[in-house]
């Protein structure tokens, strides 16, 4: 196992590597003076001297090279510089807007997964008309974009039944309406996955025996159907969870939930590059780790593969 | 003794509803702005920058502007310029919020943190600083200037007490204390209970950081807040109608223009002859685009500057109407006839400009572009219409690269130094480096310079006056198309005490309906 840790570190070294590298280029060669941004829309006057000043203070007169260089260096010991825009390290920033975003990422991976296994389970064992409409209901919230989605509950809960607020303070209460609309998006997708999972281990040889032999179908399920599709749904939940991460910027920014996307439509607007750039390399991250965690699943999960590990 | 039984009842009746009334009177008032966006910056370098909106309300300035945008006194009591030198009597009686006197020392210790800045652009000798007395000082200008107290009025201007964490914990002489801010979330601030001035009428003021504007408008409308302190044109044009929402405006100030690239390179060259520029001046309908833009309340615009500002006046100059026979004959003057295909052509060359929408962003002008489009293929000419959403695409890919015939912004001058806006815009020296294709010439620089170090202030205004005319009228570096006044929204019931600055918009003293 440990040899599979280290081999799987060791080829994501190059990845994450290519990925500092996009992510700097992508900021540093996209069009938008940060500095003269700045200036204009606070209405200041600077001299000439004063802007190369800013432009020294930022390290914008090196070379992109030389500048790629330094920034990777003090990113390898997690100091990403200072916001442009408020003036803190990019670090704290990340810290102060990260737990929010965590939580609703893991609120709403949790509420998609219960969402998509009753979703799927349900469409199994469903007859031609419900399977038909759960297999409606299931494209209809994969199709519905997440800030409409947003908007269509915000008009129920807050204006017609008065159960929420719009505008929260990060509090657990605020959390319900933005974790339902992207759970309800996730949840239906990953349904898609769990019923096909489902009906193809039920065509399985292991489990018409188990029908023949008389077994109950929740012992049926729960013995012999989920151990085998745990694993590859694993996977899916550990994708999700990463595109949570990355993916609610909408959502937190109709509820005004204070996390990471919030932080980066504002850094986006304001040309604040470093936090863009930290942005980027954090949920660069966050998918490796969340893909690394499924890659353990998957593992324990199946004990074939779980001794093929063992034995090197 | 009928009365007096009256008024006995009368007496216990009121001593009786003393506890029902008295908590009422005695009720915390509070209010509860929406704005954008957290632009409170704790950098020590960028201090000025603290004293935006928000922390506004915490420091103070040395003047403040008045209805026509000239500096009134606020911490600066009085002051007299004579030969180059400022000489400035302090108020007294004004205290920080951690009991240090405001005096002559700790006014030059404010005045001093500038200069420790990046971006000093009150331009103050720090050597030229010097107490006269306790309440009494004096200083030059490091390039000659007679507008430093008119730069005054920015509030990023505002006098700190000299602490060790002023960006993160201001101490002003401002009517408010800071409370509490949550990064990116909100910012609250108290009513300084020892304010010298005229006390506010609200005791908790809170900022509410909410980027979407649907949010901001869908909070309003469900009381989570009092006020939208930014209000964007798509938020006008949904505005419900039903009363439930208010829309406060102040007098127009913020100008919609196309700017003219009178410098570029072909094929951005076309609108170096006057005649095209003034052809497009008189095809633009404003009556059709102030009816249905900004709700209804633009107005048609003669130049850039409103003319109660700085006591410019209305007439300085003409503007121009709509007249698309005149524009046609403009046009053929130029040399620029019909071509088979309803677009004009010179020499074998399309009638054809590219005309970018971009500042601050194209959602604040829309439909306005297309309408724009519209009116100009009518009378034979093409439009290439680009559309940012990001001035820093703007910036870097058109206007520093003069790669635009027309260049359509929407801003206003947000300053009380007359030549402040001129002189970045459309000047060739600019700081502001793409604006070197919006300068007319020597004859404009010239202007301004001379505005820049005039030494009354009836002579500075005298050379805006006619930089300005020659930027919207003789030169057309600038064809105005609407002046718009400043907004916010509210719930019925709040009043807010509306400014054209955004920045001097008191929220303090906003009223509520009880």
């Amino acid at each position: 196992m440990r040899r599979f840790l280290f081999m799987r570190l060791a080829t994501a070294l190059p990845t994450l590597l290519g990925m500092s590298f996009i992510a700097f280029a992508i900021v540093s060669l996209a069009p938008g003076d940060p500095v003269m941004q700045e200036l204009r829309a606070m209405g200041v006057v600077p001299k000439p001297e004063d802007i190369l000043a800013i432009r020294a203070q930022y390290g914008l007169d090196k070379p992109f090279f030389s500048r790629y260089f330094d920034w990777l260096i003090r990113a390898l010991q997690f100091d990403f510089g200072q916001s442009i825009a408020s003036g803190r390290s990019v670090i704290d920033e990340i810290l102060i807007h990260l737990p929010a975003t965590l939580a609703l990422a893991l609120s709403s991976l949790i509420g998609a997964i219960g969402f998509s296994l009753a979703l799927g389970l349900a469409a199994v064992s469903a007859g031609r008309a419900t399977g038909a409409a759960l297999r409606g209901l299931t494209i209809l919230l994969v199709s519905v974009p997440s800030f409409w989605l947003a908007l269509l509950l915000i008009y129920v809960f807050v204006f017609q039944l008065g159960w929420g607020r719009l505008v929260g303070d990060g509090s657990i209460g605020d959390l319900i309406l933005p974790t339902l609309t992207l759970s309800l998006g996730a949840g239906a997708s990953l349904g898609r996955v769990v019923y096909e999972r489902v009906r193809a281990e039920m065509c399985e040889d292991h489990i018409r025996l188990a029908i023949a032999k008389g077994l109950a179908p929740p012992v049926i399920l729960f013995r012999h159907i989920v151990p085998r599709v745990i694993g590859p749904l694993a996977t899916t939940w550990a994708n999700t969870f990463g595109a949570l991460l990355g993916g609610a910027v909408i959502v937190e920014s109709i509820f005004g939930w204070p996390g990471l996307g919030q932080l980066i439509l504002q850094a986006i607007s304001q040309r604040d590059f470093p936090v863009i750039q930290a942005y980027l390399v954090f949920m660069g991250l966050g998918f490796f780790i969340t893909s690394l965690l499924a890659d353990f699943i998957v593992i324990l999960s199946d004990p074939q593969l779980r001794r093929e590990v063992s034995n090197g | 003794m009928l009365r007096l039984s009256v008024a006995a009842r009368l007496g216990v009746a009121a001593m009786l509803a003393m506890p029902i009334v008295a908590p009422a009177a005695l009720a915390e008032t509070s209010l509860t702005v929406a704005v954008s966006r957290d632009r409170y910056s704790i950098d020590e370098q960028k201090f000025t920058f603290t004293t935006r909106r928000p922390a506004a309300q915490i420091v103070e300035t040395a003047v403040m502007p008045d209805e026509n945008f000239l500096p009134q006194p606020l911490l600066f009591q009085s002051w007299d310029y004579t030969d180059g030198i400022y000489t400035v009597s302090l108020r007294e009686g004004v205290t920080f919020s951690d009991g240090s006197a405001f005096n002559a020392d700790t006014a030059i210790a404010a005045l001093r943190l500038y200069d420790q800045g990046k971006s000093d652009f009150l331009q103050i000798d720090p050597e030229s600083l010097q107490k006269l007395g306790e309440y009494q000082i004096s200083f030059r200008s490091e390039t000659g200037s007679a507008l430093v107290i008119e730069n005054m009025t920015h509030r990023g201007t505002s006098f700190f007490a000299v602490t060790e964490n002023r960006a993160e914990n201001p101490v002003g002489t401002g009517p408010y204390l800071l409370d509490s801010y949550d990064p990116k979330q909100q910012i609250t601030v108290t009513r300084n209970p020892n304010y010298w001035g005229e006390a506010p009428s609200i005791d908790r003021l809170t900022f509410r950081f909410i980027a979407d504007d649907n949010a901001r408008m869908l909070a309003l409308q469900n009381g989570e807040i009092d006020v939208i302190g930014e209000v964007t044109p798509q938020m006008l044009l949904s505005m419900p109608q039903d009363g439930s929402v208010v829309l406060h405006e102040s007098r127009p100030i913020r100008y919609v223009a196309l700017f003219a690239n009178l410098n570029g390179v072909a094929p951005f060259d076309i609108i170096q002859d006057y005649k095209v520029r003034e052809a497009l001046a008189w095809a633009i309908d404003r009556e059709t685009i102030a009816s249905v833009l900004f709700a209804g309340r633009g107005v048609p615009a003669k130049g850039i500057l409103p003319g109660w500002m700085f006591d410019l006046g209305e007439d300085h100059t003409d503007g121009f109407g709509y007249d698309t026979a005149k524009t046609g004959a403009l046009l053929d003057e130029a040399g620029w006839t019909l071509g088979a295909d309803g677009i004009r052509e010179k020499d074998g060359r399309k009638l054809s400009l590219r005309l970018v929408a971009a500042y601050p962003n194209v959602s604040s002008v829309k439909p306005m572009p297309e309408m724009l489009e519209q009116m100009f293929a009518a009378v034979g000419i093409d439009i290439d219409l680009v559309e940012v959403d990001d001035s820093g695409v703007y910036g870097s890919t058109y206007l520093d690269t003069g790669e635009a015939d027309l260049y359509m912004e929407f801003a206003s001058n947000n300053n009380t130094d007359p030549t402040y806006l001129l002189n970045n815009l459309f000047t060739s020296t600019t700081p502001w480096g793409g604006y070197k294709f919006t300068a007319p010439g020597p004859h404009v620089d010239t202007l301004l310079a001379d505005a820049r170090t005039a030494q009354t202030r009836e002579e500075v205004i005298a050379k805006v006056r006619a930089a300005h005319r020659a930027i919207v009228q003789d030169d057309l570096a600038a064809i105005p198309i609407l002046m718009v006044p400043n907004f916010t929204l509210s719930r019925p019931g709040v009043v807010v005490p509306m400014s054209e600055y955004a920045d001097w918009i008191s929220y303090g003293h906003t009223t509520i309906a009880k």
